[in-house]
């Protein structure tokens, strides 16, 4: 039981660093982008590029790991070069794609992105095969923090723990940018009424230039975190889609809180319907997560304003 | 002298094929009140819209202080001194009383920004609820933080989209006190009024606008009493 | 070069072609003329080819089904099958935002893959169902006669969903649908009633694509979850945006030249590519038909054919 809910808690991490980034973009761009996952999946490949490049510049090709962890700091500095490649990716799409379409109906939008997902992904196949992949093969040692009698027991290994801390400071560090810069403030005005932010003052696409970098940096680490506690597939951000969109609809579309909180959520339910519905049909939760708040709660567990 | 705002021969709309406004032309000499009235679906909203950047200008010219500012983007437009109140949604609910005019002040140049403290003095109002989100605003408190967000970027010409609908005739007043305060401090105002009598009590001179041309124009009050203002509604109405 | 396994080659073709082109007749009638985002066409498509295979296939004592019913009950329970997965999906997210539907039928197709897969009591697993019944196969045999025949089947289908297509289209509620689509004062004043005539055609596409599904099935022979993949959801995209969406006989081309398309750049990697890289030459394939969506709605929104003339001056906007 403990041991799910921890499990929960990491899968969930991830969900909700994705599901930010999707219900940012769908609160300033307008449309449900089905390339989200994708973001997380190149996120996840480029840091095993620049993992490489980082070692060998600095030589030996060779890493040590960092304390009690399975990586090394050269992992932070791939990981953050991989959030940045994916946010020059992003803002790429956009420039080729979505920007041509948005005086267009929002819908064309979401097949444009049903379109690039599945260019990107296919991509990323071609490009690095669809065999798994990992950032190191050191073995870690799980830390039994609660006695096996007590509840079932824990056992957590230390990249678990650093994944759900680093999930929650990058949030702060969101909501801290969010209601206390300018940028921040510019991103909700646009989200709420971009004419008006135009006459305000918004360069509104750079609002949205800004967005992607956001959205698409979050799902690239999300990615690397998927890369760091299981492992690195072409499929990694598709599997996680459909959690994405039931995390960011259970928050209520466009709250950003209500994407962390909707991605724990459903990261537990996940977790916690193993036992009963068996591994195989773990994907499933999310969508009876989804239709259960779209026929109960439309406007997500938080979101009043329809 | 030059105008504060000068719009000439414009013609634009929202589709293509679509003129709305079709060759309307009117200027704003520095420190005037002038109102822009007409008809329901005139095209003044859409005109000062155009002016603002928001809606596409086929042809014709607007001049800011002698600056030629046709077409620029609309976020532009503030930095080059032109503020916009539209009529609707004209605050950002979404964000608290304080938040609204920070944007707006952040997003200027440094020495055009006005002081906020400044602000609150001028609407004491709005000091009270610095906190509270704009959307709980009561409909006048809302117009005035309006008002208030396009000030803080200093524009030398500021255009207001019936800033007295929805308010009680008390209010009315009000807002419109406060307009000619604004106007005190050096501000040219172009009014858009469906209100004809309240907007001619302030203005100095008015424009009446009918199917995207302007009609008639002169001295507000003049045109107080003038019939031929009546039959320009009533025509548009028939 | 003999001329027969050409002939067979193309009949071999030309029954896919008409039968993506079911599934692009259904898609067009949600997203051509109702202006509904369906993702999940590969779900409808699966849950159709299982329903007719459980419900005409011979018994087999690990499985569910093999009730050994004529294969015209098989396709009726098809689109009977598909009907009701597109009826609870229609009811959680049609009443909400229009991309709600798009994650909506996403999921869905999701979770009947997951079926596919796993509920081996039901589905066969991975290794799917075998020996589904082949209509006439005892008369013709299995050779070209028979893909001739089950072309004639095809063709045959083909002609009376795009027949009832039309007159529906043309009909007074082929009308309204339009105007729900086009005019969202138009929807606002039906209120419910617009729901309703959403819901119905959606129904109706999904019922389209379970057929679909059916004729694959019995054409093959045997089904597995990897025929109904999330690539062929965005084969039939591809086929009705390159052909025009909102009109039939684009829908129908689309899917002849998407399938062209595929099959000679399937043949070419085939060819020109080594055994060890015809994986990634596949990958290359489908990044070909995401760009060739992504380019058309950029450079061409409206597909080779449009939408048909007598559509109102806002049809561009969609
Ligand atoms: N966003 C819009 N899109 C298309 N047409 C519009 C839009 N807004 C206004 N119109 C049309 O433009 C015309 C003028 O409207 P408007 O400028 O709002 O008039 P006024 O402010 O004088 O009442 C009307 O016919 C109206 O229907
Ligand atoms: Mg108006």
């Amino acid at each position: 039981m403990l041991q799910l809910v921890a499990d929960g808690l990491v899968v969930g991490s991830v969900i909700a660093l994705g599901a930010v980034g999707l219900t940012l973009t769908y609160s300033i761009l307008r449309f449900a982008n089905f390339g989200q996952g994708e973001f997380m999946t190149w996120g996840a490949y480029f840091a095993v590029s620049t993992l490489a490049f980082v070692l060998a510049v600095t030589g030996g090709g060779v890493m040590e790991p960092l304390g009690p962890f399975s990586f090394g700091w050269q992992l932070i500095v791939a990981m953050l070069l991989a959030a940045a490649l994916t946010a020059i990716l992003a803002l790429v799409v956009d420039w080729l794609l979505f920007r041509r379409l948005r005086r267009g109906n929002a819908i064309t939008l979401v097949i444009a992105s049903f379109g690039a997902a599945l260019a990107l992904r296919n991509l990323v196949q071609f490009l690095y095969g669809t065999l798994p992949e990992y950032y190191s093969r050191e073995i870690q040692i799980a830390i039994r923090l609660v006695p096996r009698d007590v509840m079932g027991g824990l056992r957590v290994t230390p990249d678990q723990m650093l994944v759900i801390g680093l999930t929650l400071v990058l949030m702060l560090a969101l909501q801290w940018l969010l209601t206390r810069t300018t940028l921040g403030r510019a991103m909700r005005a646009t989200a709420m009424n971009p004419a008006l932010a135009r006459v305000a003052g918004v360069d509104v696409e750079g609002v949205i230039r800004a967005t992607w970098v956001i959205g698409a940096a979050l799902a690239a680490i999300a990615g690397v975190f998927v890369g760091i506690t299981l492992q690195i597939r072409p499929m990694l951000g598709f599997d996680l889609l459909l959690p994405l969109f039931a995390a960011a609809i259970l928050g209520g579309i466009g709250s950003v809180r209500g994407a962390v909180v909707g991605g724990y959520i459903v990261g537990l339910a996940e977790s916690l319907s193993v036992p009963l519905v068996g591994a195989e049909y773990r994907a499933a939760t999310a969508f009876a997560v989804l239709i259960g708040i779209l026929l109960l709660r439309p406007n997500g567990l938080f979101g009043a304003r329809a | 002298m030059t105008a504060a705002l000068e719009m000439a021969a414009i013609e634009g709309g929202y589709e293509p094929g679509l003129p709305i406004l079709r060759g309307a032309s009117l200027s704003v000499a520095p420190g005037e009140i002038v109102a822009l009235l007409g008809p329901n679906g005139a095209g003044k909203s859409t005109l000062v819209k155009a002016a603002a950047g928001l809606v596409p200008v086929w042809s014709g010219r607007v001049m800011l202080g002698g600056r030629d500012i046709t077409g620029l983007a609309a976020h532009r437009m503030v930095h080059e001194g032109l503020g916009f109140v539209p009529q609707t949604e004209n605050v950002f609910a979404n964000l608290s009383v304080l938040e609204n005019l920070q944007l707006a002040s952040a997003l200027v140049a440094r020495k055009r920004r006005l002081d906020l403290g400044r602000m609150f003095e001028l609407f004491p109002d709005l000091d009270r609820q610095r906190k509270l989100e704009a959307g709980r605003l009561s409909g006048g408190q809302r117009q005035m933080l309006a008002v208030a967000r396009a000030l803080v970027a200093s524009p030398s010409v500021l255009m207001l989209d019936e800033p007295s609908a929805g308010l009680s005739p008390k209010l009315v007043g009000v807002v419109f006190e406060r307009l000619k305060a604004v106007r005190d401090t050096g501000v040219t105002i172009l009014l858009v009024e469906q209100n004809v009598k309240a907007a001619l009590a302030i203005a100095d001179r008015a424009v009446v606008l009918v199917e995207g041309r302007e009609r008639l124009e002169g001295p507000a009050a003049e045109l107080v009493n003038d019939p031929r203002m009546a039959a320009l509604y009533l025509g548009a109405a028939a | 070069m003999e001329i027969l396994p050409v002939l067979n080659y193309l009949a071999f073709f030309m029954v896919f072609a008409g039968i993506f082109a079911v599934m692009a007749l259904g898609l067009n009638l949600q997203w051509g003329f109702t202006g509904l985002f369906n993702v999940g066409v590969a779900g409808f498509v699966a849950v159709g080819a299982y329903a007719s295979a459980i419900l005409t296939g011979p018994p087999e004592p690990e499985r569910f089904g093999g009730f050994g019913l004529p294969i015209l009950v098989g396709w009726l329970g098809a689109m009977l099958l598909s009907g009701v997965a597109a009826f609870v999906v229609a009811v959680a997210a049609l009443r909400l935002r229009e991309d709600y539907l798009a994650i909506t039928t996403f999921g869905i197709a999701v979770v009947i893959q997951l079926v596919a897969t796993n509920a081996q009591g039901l589905t066969g697993g991975p290794f799917g169902i075998q020996s589904i019944p082949r209509p006439f196969v005892e008369a013709l045999g299995t050779g070209f006669v028979w893909n001739l025949a089950y072309l004639g089947l095809v063709a045959l289908v083909l002609g009376l969903a795009w027949w009832a297509l039309e007159r529906l289209v043309a009909s007074p509620w082929g009308r309204v649908l339009r105007a729900i689509r086009e005019d969202e004062l138009a929807a606002a004043s039906l209120g419910k009633r617009a729901a309703a005539f959403r819901l119905q055609s959606f129904v109706i596409g999904c019922m389209l694509m379970g057929l679909a599904g059916a004729l694959y099935a019995h054409f093959v022979g045997y089904i597995a979850p990897e025929d109904f993949l999330p690539i062929l959801t965005f084969q039939i995209w591809a086929m009705l945006i390159v052909g025009g969406s909102g009109n039939n006989a684009g829908a129908v081309l689309g899917a002849f030249l998407v399938w062209a398309i595929w099959s000679v750049s399937g043949n070419l990697i085939r060819e020109v590519l080594p055994a060890a890289e015809q994986a990634r030459g596949a990958a290359l394939q489908v990044v070909l038909i995401g760009v060739m969506i992504a380019a058309i709605l950029v450079l061409r929104p409206r597909g080779i054919l449009g939408e048909r003339a007598t559509v109102s001056r806002h049809a561009g906007k969609d």
